[in-house]
């Protein structure tokens, strides 16, 4: 709102590292573009400044009609950029519908392959975002999304795979789980010999695999939920702290390196009960984060790992809030992976 | 090209004319007018991306392209301090930055310290209307010169009113976090000091024993009284019971006061830990505040953006779609991040705008429904937040009033 003559004197002054006007033009240039102090008090966040309470207010009728005034742009506003929102919601169902056709996996491991095959680059590990229902199955809904997504990945080559799930509800059902992904795996790869092994854990948990271990490939699965995210540092801050009043650590001994160690263990080394098996080495940041919503939020998802990942939403690309959490569909995955890697998605393979 | 290139001109010349000027000018008043009548978020993030992209795409220098940034960040704080934002921040510098050019390092270095010596000298000018400055980060990465400007900065503007502008300087998000942690460990780890520490207890069990002892003593002596004086013995059951009342209730107060200090984790002892009888048998160990009383709240406490509302956006620019090391600890919550496809110095009310009211309306739609999914502010931010946010929003509110 500078207008163009006064922003090319502060260009120019600032070339000039500040030095060519001094502090009395400076300001005499600013004044203008202040509000008024008089002004500045009968805006209802602001305080009352002294002057405000000498003069009192001149203008009734004039302040009513630009509250008026005001409130009827905020509605215009909101009607307009509701239609907007809702256009925008029917174009990108229609588009996400066709997707859906177009890229259907048929739980064909090839098909997903060739989906993947021209990406210049893949997650090696992929973290998910997923909400539980409100329905009374939601438990059941939110193991096969689980099992989908888990399937999906070992099909497109990404070996880690880590769910977050605030409650936690997944955690206390690991076999059940891994049960379930084993049969869709199945589902997909046909006989168990062409089936990836699947690892499946949580932190404070033991790691759950399956039985024979074969030459194929590994998919490690980790669960997570809020407890893994601020209350894990809160832990640690609280064990630091009695390992200084016992004189076992020096505060200065607490350096990020330290909290990024002792954080990283707890999700990528699971409580193995056998010690004859190669402990899995998850990798400790994932480098995209999938949120399942319909707009970019975490939910409470662990803070610390979340340094360099990369975020996307799938409901992202409109503003607009449908009801429910968005389901976990195949095209939404493949839009995800193929944002990571920077390429579009087209209509045909 | 040519052609194109007058075009451009021609549309330059047209905006900078002083009748489209104007009504620019007043559209945006207009639409900022606007926004207030909604509900506005009181803490809003900015990762300024984008300004060496900007330069690289325009032919123009690296730091030219950081000015034209920071004059995109001017326009950009008078939309929010003028919608109703209370806090703003913003990452201007991050550890990781010291890694490039040194050129580059000294032109940004030069840059803060010219533009933060400017504001101090504008004190009053400040003090009328502007905001507290704070910069959070590593202020001893920074060179003496620097520091000096920063600090003027933050002193002049300390007594400003309401609005705050947190200017991440040299800042990561692990290093503030691992800073939290260390403070705290060293809060607790630095003994209770006993003198004080009794002085400060409201009650003392010794002097609460001795009044138990000297009652129940008066009792006999005033049980026998009565006795002797009413005639009725149900007087005397009477009188039996009350005073078993009165320590009871003695002790009821006293743990009721003490569950109410640990309620305050940080600031008060635990009681427990200052127990008499520990001091009593003069043991040399000293006596340290119970690690289990560290929660979410102490960590947040200690974070750089202590006593700020939870953050309700965060913007980035650049289209680059991940945080960087900003804000872990406190947009994983409830927080709505935005990745925006354009460059920070093209960066507007235009484009931000569209953002401000899809917060709104989801706000208000969460507001009229609080059980629809995808809820995220009003109750639950009341109920599982810190009484901080609560006591944030009474105070905006009283002051609305």
């Amino acid at each position: 709102m500078v207008s163009q003559r006064d922003r090319e004197i502060l260009r120019g002054d600032l070339r000039g590292r500040g030095t060519k006007l001094s502090v009395a033009e400076r300001e005499a240039l600013l004044q203008s573009y202040l509000p008024d102090p008089a002004e500045l008090g009968q805006k209802p966040t602001s305080q009352p400044t002294v002057s405000e309470r000498k003069t009192p207010r001149k203008t009734p009728i004039r302040t009513f009609l630009k509250s008026q005034t005001h409130y009827l742009t905020y509605a215009l506003t909101h009607i307009i950029f509701g239609i907007i929102v809702r256009l925008l919601q029917a174009y990108h169902a229609v588009v996400d519908r066709i997707f859906a056709i177009v890229y259907h996996h048929h739980r064909t491991p090839e098909l997903i392959r060739k989906d993947v095959k021209n990406l210049k680059r893949l997650p090696q590990h992929l973290s998910t975002i997923l909400t539980l229902r409100k329905e009374d199955d939601s438990l059941a809904v939110l193991m096969d999304e689980v099992a989908e997504l888990a399937a999906w990945s070992s099909c497109s080559g990404i070996p880690q795979l880590s769910i977050y799930e605030k409650s936690g509800v997944l955690k206390s059902c690991i076999p059940a789980l891994h049960q379930i992904i084993t049969t869709k795996l199945a589902s997909y790869y046909g006989t168990p010999s062409h089936q990836p092994n699947l690892q499946l854990y949580a932190p404070h948990h033991p790691v759950h695999r399956s039985a024979p271990i074969t030459t194929n490939s590994t998919l490690t699965i980790l669960l997570l939920s809020s407890t893994d995210g601020r209350e894990t540092l809160v832990d640690l801050t609280k064990t630091l702290a009695e390992m200084s009043q016992n004189g076992k650590l020096s505060p200065e001994d607490i350096t990020p390196e330290l909290v990024d160690a002792e954080i990283s263990e707890i999700t990528t080394q699971p409580l193995s009960m056998d010690p004859t098996l190669p402990d899995t080495v998850l990798k400790p940041e994932p480098d995209l984060l999938l949120v399942f919503g319909p707009f970019l939020k975490l939910d409470g998802y662990p803070p610390w790992q979340l340094r360099l990942t990369e975020m996307y939403c799938t409901g992202g690309r409109s503003h607009g809030i449908s009801g429910d959490g968005e389901a976990v569909e195949y095209q939404g995955y493949m839009r995800g992976l193929w944002h990571f890697a920077g390429a579009q998605m087209r209509f045909g393979r | 090209m040519s052609g194109s290139m007058h075009l451009s001109r021609l549309r330059n010349w047209f905006f900078a004319s002083p009748p489209a000027e104007y009504a620019i000018t007043s559209l945006k008043e207009l639409l900022i007018g606007a926004i207030q009548q909604g509900p506005v978020p009181q803490h809003v993030a900015f990762v300024m991306d984008g300004n060496r992209r900007f330069a690289r795409s325009h032919g123009i220098e690296t730091v030219e392209g950081h000015n034209l940034g920071f004059e995109a960040l001017a326009r950009i704080l008078e939309v929010c301090y003028k919608s109703g934002v209370k806090v703003v921040t913003i990452y201007a510098f991050s550890i990781e930055n010291f890694k490039r050019s040194k050129f580059e390092v000294d032109a940004l270095m030069e840059m803060a310290k010219v533009k933060l010596s400017q504001m101090a000298q504008h004190g009053d000018l400040l003090d009328r209307y502007g905001a507290k400055v704070r910069v959070l980060g590593r202020l001893d990465m920074l060179k003496p010169d620097v520091l000096e400007a920063v600090n003027k900065a933050v002193d002049m503007t300390s007594r400003n009113g309401d609005r705050v502008l947190n200017i991440c300087f040299p800042y990561t998000s692990r290093d503030e976090i691992t800073s939290a942690i260390r403070e705290t460990v060293e809060d607790y780890s630095t003994p209770l000091e006993q003198g004080r520490s009794a002085s400060r207890t409201p009650f003392s069990e010794s002097h609460i024993a001795h009044n138990i002892r000297t009652q129940t003593l008066g009792l006999t002596t005033h049980d026998s009284h009565s006795d002797s004086e009413s005639t009725s013995g149900s007087s005397g059951q009477d009188d039996d019971a009350s005073p078993r009342h009165d320590s009871n209730r003695i002790y009821g107060s006293m743990s009721s006061c003490s569950s109410s200090t640990t309620l305050h984790l940080g600031n008060q002892q635990d009681p427990k830990g200052v127990s008499p009888p520990r001091s009593l048998a003069g043991s040399d160990s000293p006596v340290y505040i119970s690690p289990e009383t560290i929660s979410r709240q102490t960590l947040n406490d200690h974070m750089l953006t202590k006593g700020t509302p939870p953050l309700d956006i965060l913007i980035r620019t650049s289209g680059v779609e991940r945080l960087s090391d900003f804000m872990l600890w406190q947009t994983h919550e409830n927080t709505e991040i935005v990745f925006l496809n354009v460059m920070w110095p093209e960066f507007d009310l235009w484009h931000f705008l569209p953002v401000m009211l899809g917060w709104q309306r989801r706000i208000s739609k969460s507001r009229q429904d609080p059980n629809a999914e995808g809820n995220f502010a009003g109750d639950a931010k009341s109920s599982e937040e810190s009484p901080d946010a609560l006591l944030w929003r009474q105070g905006g509110k009283v002051k609305d009033i």
